[in-house]
């Protein structure tokens, strides 16, 4: 049984819109954007957990919550049993140690006047209790820069310099520096070339295995969560609708918004192509979500029920739960 | 004379950058009925939307075309003065879709207002006598917004462009393009950043819309999934060149360029989980510096001394099925496998 890297309970994220003085002065109420609406997952250790949903599904937002980059409104982040949301400043920092981003658009996160050496060594340099060993750090660079397939020359280039691959493996050594135990790839492979993103699919694999990382695969990209990911969650307007393991979610997808997710899905293979159930409509706004189950509005299945309550993840066996009332007997 | 719609014969073009001479498109060559759906594949910097653009002549000043022909409907676009091709060409029997359509709309004017300037443009072009009203025009928008599918278009019609989501500016700029004097649409990326949902749905409109009124496409895309399931035929392109042409289901099922075998081999969605992904080695060559013979062959797993010194022609090595690999056209059908 692989132990739980980590747990979240019940987690909210609200933003709160139109607390400013201009919207006081013009007397516009408080909107509430439901960002991340009572999220429970189990991300267990040494696996893949893939992340997957529409845009404005709250899946980035769920990620940053973790990290505490945006801070949650209740509900519980257990890291290795440890709650992330009641951490402190210096218990902070060392759960950042130990877990890791690697951000979507990664020349975003360079700054462009260091260089690829001088951006993987900070991690390094912020270590704390090894003065000693900050002297090897230019042998540490060269060592991470070698584990992501880079050439060392690397290490004096600046980040224009480097392509879109490139830059993403640069992303990928910073992350792995401090030996992290959990990292999470937003979109780690968003606007490369195919085969692009094929070398940095089979490095994240190889890293995995040789460091025992866990990741949280954050992904619209259904094909390749199914290819890494070895437990999934299916998002929609902030909460999770369907979890459970990849291979069990593909085959035997429970919720409506999923089979409409991954009936969408193109496939190359003919053999693959199956009816695209076509979802009218599109996502309604996250500030004033519909009564009852949130999908109804879009669901080809909708029925009364659906409007009046909302259904709770029913558990269909083998770790795979849905939330849909289609398959609520109570 | 050909019957073809669009014919594209021995294009060639180079960006001329200063002392940097590059090739981004070299003797492209291949033709499009009326109705057939044709897809251009291939990874960034290969010259897919070089050549869309190149067919509407909306290239920069540093492009030159050095040689070719681009035959539609039996006329030399490259031979058009710039005023035909904007009176009958451009946004008339022609039109493109982007991948952002934000940048292609104005957000300080209403959906109405942009809408509005095309129609007239294209009314004045091809009836000049017309005495259409300002309301007419607007009716017609209504319409045309209406056949895209937007929910409630009397009253969106007077929206600005922020207050429409990505998918609903996408369908704005198809009831731009799609109508029913368009004979070609050259869709570039047009559904790359939508959510696969919202994808599906535009590229059925698409679909729907160029059967309604006979259009052809000409879909530029990197996502080989999604023209698996739009084109009749595809073109792989690298480098500026055509490296394999065919109907859908011979280049997908029976590659016959490596370099057609390698991307699809390295495809997320063909390998079970754990497996590795291929993935081909060194990176897509610099324009100006082109290797000799087929540029592939620094990459191809396959390459012998005849790939560095022979550019290889585009060869018909199947009925309808084309080729520019040396080693296929000599030993014939080949399975290339690079694992």
């Amino acid at each position: 049984m692989a132990l739980d890297m980590i747990q979240i309970r019940n987690l909210k994220t609200y933003f709160f819109q139109g607390k400013g003085l201009l919207s006081k002065l013009f007397g516009q109420g408080l909107k509430i954007v439901h960002a991340v609406d009572g999220v429970s997952l189990t991300i267990k250790k040494g696996r893949t957990f893939g992340l997957v949903g529409e845009s404005g599904c709250g899946k980035s937002t769920l990620g940053n919550t973790i990290f505490r980059l945006v801070e949650p409104l209740e509900g519980e982040i257990l890291f290795q049993g440890r709650d992330v949301v009641k951490m402190d400043q210096k218990e902070l920092r060392e759960f950042r140690q130990q877990a890791q981003i690697i951000f979507q658009d990664q020349f975003a996160c360079m700054n462009p006047r260091m260089t690829a050496g001088q951006i993987i060594a900070e991690p390094l340099m912020m270590r704390q209790g090894e003065q000693e060993r900050q002297k090897n750090i230019e042998q540490e660079v060269i060592e991470l820069l070698n584990a992501v397939n880079l050439d060392p020359d690397a290490a004096v280039k600046f980040p224009n310099e480097f392509s879109g691959g490139q830059a993403r493996r640069i992303g990928v050594a910073r992350a792995i520096a401090l030996n992290p135990l959990f990292i999470m790839a937003d979109e780690p492979t968003s606007g490369l070339d195919i085969s692009t993103a094929a070398t940095i699919l089979n490095l994240m694999q190889d890293l995995q295995e040789e460091m025992d990382i866990t990741y949280l695969w954050v992904s619209h990209n259904l094909n390749q969560v199914k290819y890494m990911a070895d437990d999934m969650a299916v998002m929609y307007l902030g909460k999770v609708v369907e979890v459970g393991q990849t291979r069990e979610v593909f085959d035997h997808m429970a919720h409506p918004y999923t089979q409409a997710l991954i009936s969408a899905v193109p496939q190359v293979d003919s053999s693959e192509h199956k009816e695209t159930i076509f979802l009218e409509g599109e996502v309604p706004s996250p500030i004033d979500p519909p009564s009852g189950c949130y999908f109804r509005t879009r669901c080809p299945h909708a029925f009364e029920r659906c409007e009046q309550e909302e259904p709770p993840l029913i558990d269909l066996g083998g770790g795979h739960f849905c939330a849909c009332h289609l398959h609520n007997n109570n | 004379m050909s019957e073809h719609l669009l014919e594209v014969n021995n294009l060639t073009l180079d960006y001329n950058l200063g002392s940097r001479k590059m090739q981004a498109l070299g003797q492209v060559s291949f033709s499009l009925d009326k109705g057939q759906v044709l897809g251009v594949a291939g990874e960034s910097g290969c010259g897919k939307s070089t050549l869309g653009l190149a067919i509407l002549r909306l290239l920069p000043r540093v492009a030159e075309i050095r040689r070719g022909e681009v035959l539609f409907n039996g006329t030399d676009l490259l031979k058009l003065s710039e005023e035909q091709m904007e009176r009958e060409i451009r946004g008339q029997k022609i039109t493109m879709i982007f991948q952002n359509p934000q940048n292609a709309l104005n957000p300080v004017f209403k959906i109405e207002n942009q809408m509005i300037d095309i129609l007239r443009v294209q009314e004045k072009y091809q009836n000049p006598g017309s005495r259409k009203r300002r309301r007419d025009f607007k009716q017609q928008a209504i319409e045309r917004l209406e056949s895209t599918g937007i929910a409630d278009p009397e009253a969106r019609v007077s929206n600005y462009p922020f207050e429409f989501s990505g998918g609903m500016k996408q369908r704005v700029m198809i009831g731009m393009a799609l109508s029913s004097g368009t004979s070609l649409l050259l869709a570039d990326e047009a559904t790359t950043a939508l959510d696969v949902t919202i994808e599906a749905q535009i590229n059925r409109l698409i679909t729907e819309l160029a059967d309604k009124y006979g259009t052809s496409i000409l879909y530029i895309t990197h996502n080989l999934g999604v023209l698996s399931e739009m084109a009749d035929r595809i073109m792989i392109m690298y480098a500026g060149r055509i490296f394999e042409m065919g109907n859908t289901e011979a280049v997908f099922g029976s590659p016959r360029h490596p370099y057609s075998a390698a991307l699809l081999e390295s495809l997320p969605s063909r390998q079970t989980k754990g497996k590795r992904l291929l993935t081909i080695p060194g990176i897509v060559p610099a324009l100006d510096r082109l290797p000799s013979g087929c540029s592939f062959h620094p990459r191809c797993a396959f390459a012998e001394e005849v790939c560095r010194q022979e550019v290889p022609p585009l060869i018909e090595v199947d009925k309808g099925h084309w080729s520019a690999c040396l080693l296929d056209q000599k030993r014939g059908r080949k399975k290339w496998h690079w694992t």
